[in-house]
């Protein structure tokens, strides 16, 4: 079995600031006798990643995942413990190191705003040393298949934002690296362009058999991108293995069709659940759609029916989306 | 040892970097042509004022050695070369670190502060052609030669790289301060005084003189002022680039340590 592509051991990240108290009070205060708050953003997070795996990393905002991708990508250093990409550590940021990986953050501009494309692709291949053939070889595969080759001589500030994030993304491919850490790169793209973009990416993936760590709030990104998922919840990691498994630990959806138009926070009271599990079909505004434990499905389905006049009963399976909306609301 | 194929890629990714940052400066024509001009309007037209009213009121034909003439022509040769030194690069680092931009930069397998120098140096090479280029024309008309214009201009671009590195050890600051802006603005206005862009500095008195002799500053204007007006010989400027180098190196080391133990202190801001 192959050597792990990342190592994570009992990695822990507090971060120190200064409490900033409001009025002219907090402002004197600041400025003598500063109070600062040390905020705990990981709280010992261990797992491995394979070569050639597609990962997810999920968790709400301020959960930790952006904490971890910048330790692991070398920009900063954990307050604890250890971690090895390819072998190295992470913080020493040696040269062999930064040519085999790449950071993209969706709300970070790596390509600079003045320039066009293909004048900030062209630095990029003398800071990785990729010859000119090879070079002109991948700028035409990668901007055919993202289809952004036409925009290679606009400056990236009059870009859209899905064709930014494009060409981001082609900036920090294209020295084909070993480790890719994605940062919401989809953060702001319309279904369209995100879509794209994870077609490329998994092509990507498949091709080059890069090792891959994806953090989105978009759970479609997750869904068909990631095998794999780790999930982290204040700072420490609450769930790791297949997204499959994940949605199927304990709930169901449960959809009814009811013959009148009841408020979901009736039905939520009901059922005794919170009001978010409640939705309404789309299409269909007498048909609810419960997000429920299953071990409670016979339960409801009583008290359902004792309060309304129930048409219709079907059980699906909870989407990704559903599952990871009810752990952050806990 | 360093091979062949390593020493291309050290070579190559440097001169990349400072085409990439001359298109970068000329991306907006017209901002850099202000910025290049606009600049020199307020040093210039301090000193035109001061010579003046120093002339015209107390009816002296020398001052601090000087003729009318003379400090003229100091004010308007040392022009050329107090658009060389200056740069914004160092605010540049600053920024990077207090907003997190500097991430972008870690990431690359080249050193941050080689990086930015060699793309901000772009400009600055641009700048001084363009300074040259009027240099030359005016040694046409004045008693300037080519030979004291490129000394001069070689000195001014050492400055350069002098107040690059001095700027860059003083933004390491900004790993603890976060917004260390103030710091470089003190040093700005050390620099534009002991540089000799406001006045020369043979104006300042000689029990005062140890300030500016003992300190880099000199190097970015006053002294590839004297060197073009041919005030210093050809063995001065010698003596001159070695003191500027020990300067060079000497702020290098600075760098090494001050971020070595700075960038521990790197959070990485913005998401």
């Amino acid at each position: 079995m192959s050597q792990p592509a990342i190592i994570v051991q009992d990695i822990k990240r507090s971060f120190r600031s200064v409490k900033k108290e409001e009025g002219f009070k907090g402002t004197m205060k600041l400025l003598f006798n500063p109070e600062y708050l040390t905020h705990d953003a990981l709280k010992g997070v261990t797992f491995t990643v394979a070569p050639g795996e597609f990962v997810g990393l999920i968790g709400a905002n301020g959960a930790g995942k952006t904490t971890l991708l910048k330790i692991l990508s070398g920009l900063i250093p954990p307050s604890s413990g250890e971690a090895k990409v390819l072998g190295h550590i992470p913080f020493e940021r040696s040269l062999a190191y930064r040519k085999e990986i790449s950071l993209v953050m969706g709300q970070k501009a790596q390509l600079w705003w003045d320039l066009p494309a293909l004048e900030a692709f062209d630095l990029l291949r003398a800071l990785y040393q990729i010859p000119k053939d090879v070079y002109k070889k991948r700028i035409d595969e990668l901007t055919t298949l993202l289809d952004v080759t036409r925009l290679l001589n606009t400056q990236i500030r009059r870009l859209s934002l899905g064709e930014r994030m494009k060409m981001e993304v082609i900036g920090a491919i294209i020295h084909l690296p070993k480790v890719i850490f994605l940062d919401e790169p989809t953060i702001g793209l319309d279904v369209l362009a995100s879509k794209k973009l994870r077609e490329f990416l998994k092509a990507h993936n498949q091709k080059e058999g890069a090792t891959i760590i994806l953090t989105s709030h978009n759970m479609d990104d997750i869904s068909e991108l990631c095998k794999r998922i780790l999930l982290v919840k204040e700072g420490a990691m609450i769930y790791d293995g297949s997204p499959v498994t994940f949605t199927n630990q304990d709930e169901c959806m449960l959809r009814i069709k009811l013959n009148t138009e009841p408020e979901m926070s009736d039905i939520a009271a009901t059922l005794s659940i919170m009001e978010t599990f409640v939705t309404k079909d789309e299409e269909d505004p007498t048909t609810y759609i419960l997000n429920v434990a299953r071990s409670k499905v016979a339960e409801h389905l009583q008290k359902l029916l004792l309060k309304y006049q129930v048409v219709d009963i079907g059980i699906q399976e909870p989407s990704l989306e559903r599952v990871i909306q009810r752990i952050y609301s806990q | 040892m360093i091979s062949s194929l390593n020493l291309f890629w050290h070579l190559e990714w440097r001169i990349a970097a400072i085409r990439n940052g001359v298109r970068d400066a000329l991306a907006y024509r017209g901002d850099f042509l202000l910025d290049f001009f606009g600049q020199a309007i307020v040093p210039v037209g301090i000193q035109l004022i001061l010579w003046n009213s120093i002339f015209k009121s107390s009816g002296m034909s020398t001052f601090a050695g000087m003729t009318y003439a003379q400090l003229l022509a100091y004010t308007w040769t040392s022009v050329l070369f107090s658009q060389v030194r200056g740069g914004n690069y160092d605010f540049n680092l600053i920024e990077l670190i207090r907003t997190g931009g500097l991430s972008v930069y870690m990431l690359r397998p080249v050193g941050v502060i080689e990086f930015t120098f060699f793309r901000g140096f772009g400009e600055k090479l641009f700048t001084a052609t363009l300074c040259f280029a009027l240099g030359a024309i005016a040694t046409c008309f004045t008693s300037m030669t080519i030979t004291n214009l490129i000394m001069g201009m070689m000195l001014a671009i050492l400055g350069n790289l002098i107040h690059y590195l001095f700027g860059s050890a003083l933004a390491s600051i900004a790993f603890y301060w976060e917004n260390a802006f103030a710091v470089l603005m003190v040093k700005n206005m050390a620099v534009s005084l002991l540089s000799g862009e406001l006045i020369p500095l043979s104006i300042v008195p000689e029990k005062y003189a140890w300030v500016w002799q003992n300190t880099p500053f000199y190097l970015f204007v006053y002294g590839p002022t004297q060197v073009a007006l041919g005030k210093w010989d050809h063995h001065l400027w010698f003596h001159h680039m070695g003191i500027g180098f020990l300067w060079l190196f000497a702020f290098w080391g600075m760098i090494k340590i001050s971020w070595g133990i700075s960038m521990k202190h790197y959070q990485g801001m913005g998401g």
